[in-house]
């Protein structure tokens, strides 16, 4: 699928923001104890998923910093145009979640990316926070690279190298789907989603 | 921005000067025509260290934020500015030194901004407009000492309830790292407090 590279950056960076708004405006208020609430013994609390967003975010955010500057040294011509590619087509198929914000396909969350439900809450939250803030401000980064040969490896497989832009788009779509998550755990059911 | 949205700014500008220092209608009009709409982007550096400020800002949508950068980076939370009250970094402004801390935006901001050389000119023609940056700057010491005094004498708790008391709506507004900074306490007290204050 091809993408204006602008629009494309403009849409997930207003993700982003408003990923960024609910945490200021609800996650870092919430008492501790309704955070920390596990639906049942076998689901996640939103604690657990904004953990889980985290381990992911340590993971990705040096990985897209780091491809950034490589190619901002290189001096690579920028296309306006970023065509997916399809792996990092599928991995964002796979996170995506439906308009009710329910996750299309079940996955299981792999081992080192699992959280107890003991980890402080606040320290979650805060390092939540500061990830939204820097994935903002590489999105605005971006735009000064190209998106389709700027690459990063994945996670689970780093010699696995993904174009920037599907990065970007599967991480959003995986932050969406836990935020969903989180607040149903947390027994929220505003913005429609259920 | 449109003249329709440009124009409850002005009203709202107005407010705020009359509530300082208010100004014979011919000099309002020429003060009005000095200022021009502005926005930035969330996590925009308005002033850097080093830079010196030449502009002053009304903000009328978002919060900024100044903060002071000492070397290993660690850093200090001086003020946050919201609707709708004056930005920039106000010393550097007035004494034409370099600022010696940022300006941000935490938030996507909206402001009306003037110079200082328009701010100059108003003052060289008109007494009433030096006495309204005499008096705004008055205030805004006042203001400064008094969080001195908080800051070397008050408890983690009563510098957290000062704040709430003050400005109580900045809680959902601001993340807490940056609120744990500007009371000088470190993230864990500051949600400590949080959980266990009654406000």
């Amino acid at each position: 699928m091809q993408h204006n590279s602008n629009q494309l950056l403009d849409k997930l960076y207003r993700q982003t923001s408003s990923f960024m708004d609910e945490a200021v405006q609800r996650w870092q208020m919430m008492p501790a104890q309704q955070f920390s609430l596990q639906p049942s013994p076998v689901q996640w609390s939103a604690k657990q998923c904004l953990a889980h967003l985290n381990s992911y975010g340590d993971y990705y955010l040096p990985a897209i910093e780091a491809a950034i500057r490589k190619a901002r040294q290189k001096k690579k011509k920028v296309s306006t145009v970023f065509t997916t590619g399809w792996l990092g087509d599928y991995f964002t198929k796979m996170m995506q979640a439906d308009s009710n914000g329910q996750p299309l396909k079940k996955i299981k969350a792999f081992k080192k990316y699992v959280h107890s439900n003991n980890e402080e809450g606040d320290k979650v939250i805060a390092v939540f926070i500061d990830q939204q803030e820097k994935m903002m401000e590489l999105m605005e980064a971006a735009r000064e690279v190209d998106l389709n040969t700027t690459r990063a490896g994945i996670s689970i497989a780093p010699v696995i190298q993904l174009q920037l832009g599907d990065i970007f788009m599967f991480i959003t779509a995986h932050n969406h789907r836990h935020l969903c998550q989180a607040k149903r755990a947390a027994g929220i059911y505003s913005d429609g989603l259920k | 921005m449109t003249n329709m949205e440009f124009s409850p700014a002005i009203d709202q500008l107005k407010l705020f000067i009359d509530g300082i220092c208010p100004l014979p209608r011919a000099q309002w009009t020429e003060m009005a025509a000095a200022w021009q709409p502005f926005t930035a982007k969330r996590k925009t550096v308005l002033t850097k260290t080093g830079e010196t400020e030449n502009y002053l800002y009304f903000v009328t949508e978002g919060v900024q934020r100044a903060f002071y950068l000492h070397e290993n980076d660690k850093e200090a939370t001086i003020v946050f500015t919201y609707p709708f009250s004056f930005s920039g970094i106000a010393d550097s402004f007035l004494t034409r030194r370099p600022a010696a801390y940022f300006l941000e935006t935490l938030t996507a901001s909206s402001f009306l901004r003037t110079s200082y050389v328009q701010m100059q000119d108003l003052m060289n023609k008109y007494h009433e407009v030096q006495t309204l940056f005499f008096k705004a700057t008055a205030f805004a010491m006042a203001g400064v000492l008094e969080r001195q005094i908080e800051l070397q004498c008050f408890s983690a708790e009563e510098k957290f309830r000062i704040l709430f008391k003050r400005s109580p709506h900045i809680l959902h507004l601001i993340p807490h790292k940056y609120l744990a900074s500007y009371l000088a306490v470190d993230a864990s007290t500051f949600s400590k407090l949080l959980s266990t204050v009654k406000i």
